[in-house]
């Protein structure tokens, strides 16, 4: 029986096809097409499949740089479709601003090689995608991995929290020591962002202002989360006012990655470091229910900042 | 935090975290500027989150636009570099070079 094709998947050339074949292979229902220059054809085959699809992969050889109108090209066949842009971490990052245009919400990263993580991760995304279900902290840990949860009652935990996740951190080395530091620096800015930027008037404006000590309201439910099972570090910050929207996230990352802003209010720092820190950054939300923002990074990601990092912003 | 006042060029030391608790310090600190040169040490500085980035480049355009000063940073780890680069300090102020840091012509 045939299977039917709900993940498309659109190469440049065959060269770029062999630099993703293996770690896509395994994906099920995957139609690949290669352009070879030829769009009209590749986007017939595309649209012959359209009504099935959940999903179309395009590698970041084709799209935004030679074919910036193609994201428009495909939402027009296959409406219905979420979209994944897929590009080699031996290559320089996509610019975001087609992206945040384009509304295109989810950037992967993968090795030339097609490495272990790879192998597990992006299928692991795909299927994410695919099956339109949230992020969850623990699929990027080794299984059985300890998840540590813990609900703030007051803006006064944060540094209780952060002298936790440094525990678990322990270890010698300059690997370990970058690490914690940067574990810390993620939890800071997941915890202030939920303490002092989620909470929201009716009108949009900001209930509290930065530094500003308070417990949390009875209503307000914050809970920060981490994992890490000796290479990769997870952490998960939930809070329950859902009031970040989608575009706001991707126009902050475009923005930042477009200025190198000096301007000290600029909007979304916060967030821009998280994404620059995180191998992978995932934003899920539920307007006005809960916000999730977290991803991972691992013990060897080192501090490189031409490197490309991944994202993934959903709302539900 | 430490101010000492040096002969030919302001030295500022930084200790601690930098972030929102940090603001009071540093709205002040443009007015105790004396000289064209500024040095801040962040030998002992520890984590930097955004707000505090946010603070740094506010002060650091204070003293640039009102005193007309240059300002170098000293004992910066690899985290401040890469956050200063990825959040545009570096355009403000200018990383000492490695075996520059000397604090001569302190008062």
């Amino acid at each position: 029986m045939r299977r039917m094709q709900t993940v498309a998947v659109l190469y440049k050339d065959e060269k770029d096809k062999k630099l993703w074949e293996t770690t896509l292979k395994g994906i099920p229902g995957l139609l690949s097409i290669t352009v070879n220059s030829n769009l009209t054809v590749s986007l017939e085959r595309l649209r012959r499949v359209a009504t099935s699809l959940r999903l179309v992969i395009l590698s970041a050889r084709l799209y935004p740089g030679e074919n910036p109108e193609l994201v428009a090209r495909i939402r027009n066949l296959c409406p219905g479709s979420e979209l994944l842009v897929i590009s080699s971490s031996g290559e320089p990052s996509p610019q975001l601003m087609p992206l945040f245009v384009d509304n295109v919400r989810n950037l992967a990263i993968g090795t030339p090689e097609g490495g272990r993580s790879d192998s597990e991760y992006l299928p692991a995304i795909v299927s994410m995608l695919v099956d339109r279900s949230p992020w969850e902290i623990g699929s990027c840990l080794r299984e059985g991995t300890p998840i540590h949860s813990f609900q703030l009652d007051s803006t006064e935990d944060k540094e209780s929290l952060i002298e936790a996740l440094e525990v678990v951190l322990s270890g010698d080395g300059e690997e370990y020591e970058l690490l914690r530091q940067k574990g810390a620096l993620l939890a800071d800015e997941l915890l202030e962002n939920a303490m002092y930027d989620a909470p929201r008037g009716t009108q949009g404006d900001k209930l509290f202002k930065k530094g500003k000590k308070r417990d949390m309201l009875p209503q307000e439910r914050i809970v920060f989360s981490f994992g890490f099972d000796g290479e990769t570090l997870a952490l998960k910050l939930t809070d329950s006012w859902g009031s970040l929207e989608p575009d706001v996230v991707m126009e902050y990352l475009a923005r930042n990655q477009d200025d190198g802003s000096i301007a000290d209010d600029a909007g979304g720092r916060g967030l821009f470091i998280i994404w620059r820190f995180l191998e992978q950054f995932h934003v899920n939300i539920q307007p006005g229910q809960e916000t999730v923002v977290g991803g991972h990074l691992h013990l060897s990601s080192g501090l490189d900042l031409e490197a490309p990092h991944g994202f993934h912003i959903t709302a539900h | 935090m430490n101010s000492q006042p040096a002969e030919r060029f302001d030295y500022f030391a930084l200790e601690g975290t930098i972030d929102a608790q940090s603001e009071g310090y540093f709205k002040d600190l443009p007015a105790k500027v004396r000289f064209s040169l500024v040095r801040f040490d962040f030998a002992k500085a520890g984590r930097i989150n955004s707000m505090g980035i946010a603070l740094l480049l506010r002060c650091f355009k204070d003293i640039r636009e009102k005193n007309k000063a240059e300002i170098l940073l000293e004992g910066l780890s690899p985290m401040h570099t890469m956050l200063f680069k990825m959040t545009g300090v570096f355009l403000l102020a200018s990383p000492v070079v490695s075996g520059a840091s000397g604090k001569g012509g302190m008062a």
